[in-house]
């Protein structure tokens, strides 16, 4: 590989003075008289030839100091840089002189870069007609507004062909035409094979122009790699989500996911991942597979079978020959896990006894359905595997969609008593064999299920009503009622679902969340029973059951 | 020790350039253009002459100079020192969003103002030189001896340049310290009285001043067709004050970059 900037053990350090002049009595003297500020701590990176390099950072990060050092505006205070080829640092400010004409700038600019006044007469044209300036090429730079000063800084830094080309967030200011008539030029850069170093705190600029990013934070290097992979490490820090620590974790531990396969048979679903994850500092930290119901954070996991992986030949015997994995994941082992909902697909490693959770990274996944599937299949439910900001997902939502609503809660001695309407759409009950329903109590911590079977009455409400039924079909049968035994129920708090089953043709069968607003008719008070307190809660429409001690209850009275 | 200097030679026609720039830069905007180069410095010449030629009647010839051209010689020179030594002490500063954006050897910035100080200044002898061979009525070879002045005196503003745009980079409080200095200087220096008024003994610390060399020399070759080499010793010790300057140039320059440019 052929290495176009190289940055060795680069240290800079700032001092900061009191005394305003603290730095030339320093010179005279051996004490010292300043605060120190580490702006770069010793940071090693290659830039290789003929790409395009990301720097991300939020601000004060460091990382105009290391372009800076790059370019040799400003001197490491220890280690060194070496750089193969012409260079040109392109920055908000453009180094223009605003009291002569851009025509003018463009020969300052071009004497400076060594270039001689014949050979920037041969360019000069072109920055002229690159920088859209027209006429005002004529005219001081000072009474440019910024983005024509950012064109015109622009226009002569790729103009004067130079073999690396960096820029720091100076595109910032141009217009959205301009800007795509850069990333034009810039792309034209990149197949003539020459070098671009590009600057931004703005992931989604790093991520659609570089193949490859580094990290910089406080000075450090956190991570070098595929542009996508360091772009999705740093919004999760700057979104909050996490720490540097679990990121540095993370960085060692490389991971892809590269193809899913999966079927629908007999009933159930079932999926097949394989990908790589290593972790070349760390090879023995115990990994697992995860997936993850986001609704409620389910998670469920699975070990991974280690076999080798051969598509990376840099890889270290060791690493390599249990790199790769593949994981069998069916819904036979969980029973009820893959219900409608969405669901991710994680990867998980053992920290000071926690684990810690990495979404796999998936931007190159390759899935493979059953022919004709693209992802999709449909069995109970529909299933939909997406790829969003480079994170896999399963979609499974119902096949017809259940009106319901929760009509009518109340307490009798020791039963919850709970009556609710459902139908769907089209789906005519003339019978009471036609449909049947069942109730879910689901425990919000320990996610154990309880289902109670629901007994199913005529009504006339649906049918007559020609908000529900404009068709004037017959929903004679949906109105449901169930009641469930409260010394059955342990303490917890629990939402509740409700299974909609079609006993006739097309058999489907849809499983939703009990939508409770008629709050008029649900108990407002805490009821009590033995040494039980049951509260009914409406959680963002939903039916939620809550049952705790009443003995607590009535102390925190 | 004499790096900076090694890179000003190879950078020469960047230096040439950048002189041209700055000229530019100066007069951009200015409807007279050039014109303020040679009208400025007339007027301080018209007033000096006015002041003590008329005003404090004491505008006798000098050695058989007459004032006013023995004036003119002198301020000239002084001028191009002054205008030179000021601008290459800001070099850096007045550079400053340059050198923090493009990488070029920032050196070689001092010897641009001198330089461009020096273009300027030609200008104006030329004028000086016509103005002269009119009030004279002849012309001497002696006179081509200028160019040996201008050349002494770019060598000394190169490198007090070199050793001061450092520290002016670093604190502005240099650059006023300059500026008061050299006000201190042009009353001290030679410029408006002759040097033989002075008591004998005084004349030798007036002559430390390697200025006083400079002008000296200027008005040696318009008006009493003397060469440099018949003050071996003056001469001497005005190229061991140049070694000197450029030595210590090139050593607060190296010393303090890594400084300034973080200051800057």
């Amino acid at each position: 590989m052929e290495v176009a900037v190289r940055v060795k053990n680069v240290t800079k350090k700032y001092k900061l003075y009191e005394d305003k002049w603290g730095p030339i009595k320093e010179i005279f003297s051996r004490k010292k008289l300043h605060k120190e500020f580490w702006a770069l701590k010793n940071i090693t990176l290659d830039f290789p030839k003929g790409e395009s390099i990301g720097i991300l950072g939020k601000n004060g990060s460091g990382k105009s100091t290391l372009l800076k050092i790059i370019t040799g505006v400003a001197e490491p205070t220890s280690g060194s840089v070496e750089v193969n080829g012409s260079l040109v640092f392109l920055d908000v400010s453009s180094g223009i002189d605003s009291e002569l004409s851009g025509y003018d700038n463009i020969f300052l600019k071009g004497t400076l870069l060594g270039y001689s006044k014949e050979e920037m007469m041969e360019k000069v044209e072109d920055i002229i007609k690159f920088s859209e300036l027209g006429e005002f090429i004529y005219q001081p730079v000072k009474t440019y507004s910024a983005g024509m000063k950012s064109k015109l800084g622009f226009a002569i830094s790729v103009n004067v062909d130079p073999d690396i080309l960096i820029v720091d967030e100076a595109l910032a200011v141009g217009d959205a035409m301009f800007r795509k008539k850069c990333m034009e030029k810039m792309n034209q850069f990149k197949k003539e094979g020459k070098t671009i170093i590009f600057v931004s705190h703005d992931k989604n600029a790093v991520e659609s122009f570089c193949t490859k990013a580094a990290w910089i934070n406080e000075g450090e290097l956190i991570a070098y790699g595929d542009s996508k992979v360091i772009a999705s490490y740093y919004n999760e820090y700057m979104s909050g989500r996490k720490s540097i620590e679990e990121i540095r974790t993370e960085v060692q531990c490389h991971h892809s996911l590269e193809e899913l396969s999966f079927d629908y048979s007999n009933g159930r679903l079932s999926i097949r991942l394989n990908g790589y994850i290593y972790n070349k500092e760390q090879p023995d930290i115990p990994v697992e597979f995860a997936i993850r119901d986001m609704r409620v954070n389910q998670v469920l996991s699975k070990k991974l079978v280690r076999v080798s992986y051969e598509k990376d030949p840099f890889l270290p015997e060791h690493i390599k020959e249990k790199a790769g994995f593949l994981v069998d994941i069916s819904e036979e082992e969980f029973p009820g896990f893959f219900k409608p909902g969405k669901f991710s697909f994680e990867i998980r490693y053992k920290r000071e006894n926690r684990w810690n959770y990495i979404p796999i990274w998936s931007g190159n996944v390759r899935i493979v359905g059953r022919e004709g599937d693209e992802g999709e299949i449909q069995g109970r439910y529909k299933y939909r595997f997406v790829v969003e900001n480079n994170q896999l997902f399963l979609q499974i939502d119902n096949v017809d969609k259940v009106q319901e609503q929760v009509n009518n809660i109340w307490f009798e001695n020791r039963f919850l008593h709970i009556e609710y309407v459902a139908f769907v759409r089209g789906y005519q009950t003339l019978s009471p064999e036609d449909v049947s329903s069942n109730f879910y109590l689901v425990n919000l911590d320990t996610f154990d299920e309880y289902m109670i079977p629901s007994t199913v009455s005529e009504t006339e409400e649906i049918t007559e009503n020609p908000v529900f039924n404009p068709q004037g079909k017959i929903y004679n049968y949906s109105k449901f009622h169930v009641s469930i035994n409260l010394d059955e129920l342990p303490k917890g708090r629990y939402e509740c679902k409700l299974s909609y089953h079609m006993k006739k043709p097309p058999y489907h069968e849809m499983l939703i969340l009990a939508w409770a607003t008629k709050t008029a008719n649900y108990p407002s008070e805490p009821y009590v029973v033995g040494d039980k307190c049951i509260e009914i809660q409406i959680k963002s429409k939903y039916l939620q059951i809550v049952v705790s001690d009443a003995a607590k209850k009535d102390s925190s009275l | 020790m004499f790096e900076i200097y090694k890179t000003m030679w190879q950078k020469r026609k960047m230096i040439n350039e950048l002189a041209r720039q700055d000229i530019k830069r100066e007069y951009a905007g200015t409807l007279l253009g050039m014109m303020w180069g040679l009208i400025n410095p007339l007027l301080r010449i018209a007033v000096y002459w006015f002041v003590f030629s008329v005003g404090a009647r004491a505008g006798h010839p000098v050695n058989g100079a007459p004032y006013i051209a023995w004036l003119a010689a002198g301020l000239v020179a002084w001028f191009f020192i002054n205008d030179a030594f000021k601008s290459a002490k800001n070099s850096f500063r007045s550079r400053r969003s340059i050198i923090k954006n493009t990488p070029f050897p920032i050196a070689i910035l001092p010897a641009g103002k001198v330089l461009y100080a020096y273009y300027i200044h030609l200008i104006l002898l030329a004028v000086l030189l016509a103005v002269m061979a009119l009030i004279l009525k002849t012309v001497s070879i002696y006179w081509v001896q200028i160019f040996y002045y201008d050349f002494a005196a770019c060598m000394l503003l190169i490198g007090l340049g070199s050793m001061t745009a450092p520290l002016v980079a670093v604190s502005k409080d240099f650059s006023h310290f300059i500026d008061t200095f050299l006000i201190f200087l042009f009353w001290m220096t030679p410029i408006l009285w002759a040097v033989h008024n002075v008591h004998p003994e005084l004349q030798y610390i007036i002559k430390l001043n390697p200025f006083h060399y400079i002008i000296q020399g200027y008005r040696d070759s318009l008006f009493y067709d003397t060469g440099f080499w018949e003050y071996p010793l003056y001469t001497l010790y005005f190229w061991g004050f140049v070694l000197v300057t450029l030595v210590l140039g090139n050593y607060l320059f190296k010393r303090m970059k890594p400084v300034f440019l973080d200051i800057l």
